[in-house]
């Protein structure tokens, strides 16, 4: 039987030109473009890659705004099979706990799946903790890190690297992998890709499809708040050395002295 | 109510983005290379081929992407904000190769033809240029005689596009006659035929990663199979062909003049003179407002023409209009971004003076901007005003 792959992706704003509003202390999103998060582009490639290697098929979810769709047909383009959008006003200011509670929902619904796979973290908010919340919620193993990872008999058998130590794990299926990144190359979206994309059906979860269960309620039952999003500006400090040449030079060896540049090769002799 | 939309649809989003991501990725790096080194690196056709860029608008049953021309239009810009010799050999290999085989070749033409047009494992020209056929395209001497069940070719073409790289070329012929009016056949020519020899790469002020070189016919025997459409119809296919062609040219132009707009954008910004950027000054900051303005100007003109091609419209006019009209705004773009990066960007060490070299190509092949005022006018004269 095939195997089913379920890639967790989340649209975040552009990386490059990203702006908070210092009023408010939120992150500015008008103009600005939306993308997939960059962390989950390798979840896709390895999804993909999966999907050639054991015939595989890949569904893509999100969980965010109408326009997250886009992110979806992106993924979709790149070679994904299926995509659901979760998406529902009472979704809204959902932190992780309350993600973790919808995509329990909407796993539920799912049922037949083998592998859920998760980039290590967002852009725009960093904090990395559905992978292990899901892992709880949904009662099957997480494996983080992960190299390389071969499939047999519904079992797998992981390469990952924690910290200087190299394990090898073997654990059953149903599984969550959380991938690191650029440890593949995402593939480019080719110009056939979007043709099909663009014909897919993308579904829908709604509040209704999980039959309104009472504790999800993204703005009234999620622990966290945002209390303020700073932008932090590391600012370089300019020294104009004086003297000559080379008086300029021993102050610049003292300056990196003091900095712990401890063997500094200063043309001199021994 | 008709409302009309400005707004570009999602797929063309998505196209531009990762057209763009590709660009910036695989092109960026080597277009400063290709372009120093007068060579068009045989590799980046496998990339563009992953891409599907080489069959944008050719169905899917023949390998191509299956796009409308508006996409086309935007992935030609956006290779071309990144390297516009490539564009420029995507635009010809995509509209006057490919494309015309799909809409005027028969069925047999387009299995032996398309399927390796669209994938890219062959690449196309087309040839109509000679010594003394220039803007003057209905004095081409380049003859095509029949015998038996060929036609024999003999003649001389020059500044073909793609020339050291295609193998297939669209070849404009006289069958059997030199009236001035009449005989027109356009051939379709494979380089490895007898007493086809492509000539010498030119050495060119800009798109020098676009290997344009001459074709020479002596006694060049083609399958009578080979001729493309009806026979005497070239004059007319070549016309039309162009009219899309031209829209391509245009998309290229204005890739070009995004590239040096952004350029003097962020230089501007960034650059300091008297204690302060010097895009607080109004001689920079309303150059900019010029650039950005003429941009958006030829941007609509473009993608009007696009949406014109995609409705079976005949579009001449605006295709003439849009070609005339981008060109000359890539040039101005460029010529204005160079004098923002003064002498920072005369230098080779900057993209900026190559915007400046390729940009000017445009307002001169697939007709000169003389050529498009002629077609403009004539158009108008003749009551489509």
């Amino acid at each position: 039987m095939a195997l089913k792959i379920v890639i967790l992706i989340k649209q975040v704003p552009s990386y490059d030109n990203l702006e908070i509003d210092k009023s408010t202390g939120t992150i500015v999103r008008d103009g600005i473009e939306n993308v997939i998060n960059p962390n989950d582009l390798y979840s896709i490639e390895l999804g993909l890659n999966l999907k050639e290697k054991y015939n595989a098929t890949v569904s893509i979810m999100t969980m965010g705004p109408p326009q997250a769709e886009f992110a979806l047909r992106e993924a979709l383009a790149m070679g994904a099979d299926h995509a659901i959008l979760i998406s529902d006003p009472r979704f809204v200011y959902s932190d992780t706990l309350q993600t973790t509670l919808i995509l329990k929902e909407a796993f539920e619904i799912i049922k037949d799946y083998d592998i859920i796979i998760c980039g290590s973290q967002t852009s725009d908010s960093s904090t990395g903790q559905v992978p292990f919340q899901l892992s709880e919620a949904l009662e099957i193993p997480l494996i983080t890190d992960i190299f390389t990872l071969e499939i047999e008999n519904h079992i797998i058998k992981c390469h990952r690297n924690f910290g200087h130590e190299s394990q090898n794990i073997e654990v059953e299926l149903p599984v969550i992998l959380r991938t690191v990144s650029h440890f593949n190359n995402p593939r480019f979206i080719s110009l056939s890709g979007i043709k099909k994309a663009f014909e897919k059906k993308i579904q829908t979860f709604a509040y209704k499809t999980f039959n309104f269960p009472e504790y999800i309620d993204g703005c009234n039952k999620s622990p966290t708040r945002v209390v303020k999003i700073e932008k932090v500006e590391i600012k370089r400090k300019n020294k104009i050395l004086e003297g000559s040449l080379n008086e300029k030079i021993q102050s610049l060896i003292q300056i990196m002295k003091e900095n712990g540049i401890n063997n500094v090769y200063s043309g001199q002799k021994k | 109510m008709i409302t009309m939309n400005f707004e570009l649809e999602e797929k063309h989003k998505l196209v531009r983005r990762s057209v763009r991501n590709f660009a910036e990725k695989i092109l960026a790096p080597l277009a400063p290379i290709m372009d120093r080194e007068e060579e068009f690196y045989p590799e980046i056709i496998k990339e563009l081929s992953m891409m599907n860029l080489w069959g944008i608008t050719i169905p899917e049953k023949y390998g191509g992407a299956e796009l409308d021309s508006i996409n086309y239009l935007i992935s030609i810009e956006e290779i071309s904000r990144i390297c516009a010799s490539t564009a420029l050999t995507v635009s010809v290999h995509n509209a006057l190769g490919a494309i015309p085989i799909y809409k005027w070749g028969n069925e047999e033409q387009k299995e032996r033809f398309l399927y390796d047009l669209a994938s890219g494992k062959k690449i196309s020209g087309f040839s109509w240029t000679e010594p003394n056929a220039g803007s003057d395209a209905r004095s081409i001497e380049c003859m095509a005689v029949e015998d038996g069940k060929d036609l024999i070719l003999n003649g001389s073409k020059i500044f073909v596009t793609n020339g050291s790289i295609a193998s297939v070329f669209l070849v404009g012929t006289r069958y059997q006659t030199i009236d001035k009016q009449r005989g027109f056949t356009l051939v379709i020519v494979e380089k490895d035929m007898v007493g086809c020899e492509i000539g010498p790469k030119e050495n060119k002020m800009g798109m020098r990663a676009n290997p344009t070189t001459s074709l020479y016919f002596n006694n060049v025997r083609v399958p009578k199979e080979n001729v493309l459409g009806k026979l005497q119809n070239g004059f007319k296919y070549a016309m039309q062909m162009l009219d899309f062609g031209r829209i391509g040219i245009a998309a290229q132009a204005l890739g070009i003049a995004q590239a040096a707009y952004e350029h003097s954008v962020k230089y501007s910004k960034g650059r300091i003179q008297f204690k302060k950027s010097i895009s607080q000054f109004q001689g920079i900051s309303f150059k900019l407002a010029e650039m950005a303005t003429k941009i958006d100007a030829a941007r609509l003109l473009v993608y009007r023409a696009g949406y014109m091609s995609d409705r079976n419209k005949s579009f001449p006019k605006e295709a003439a209009m849009c070609k005339l009209f981008t060109s000359k705004v890539a040039r101005q773009v460029s010529q204005e971004a160079l004098q923002i990066h003064g002498g920072y960007g005369y230098m080779k060490d900057l993209p900026i003076e190559r915007y400046y070299r390729d940009a000017k190509a445009c307002e001169i092949y697939e007709g000169t901007s003389e050529i498009m005022k002629l077609i403009i006018a004539n158009q108008i004269l003749r009551g489509n005003i």
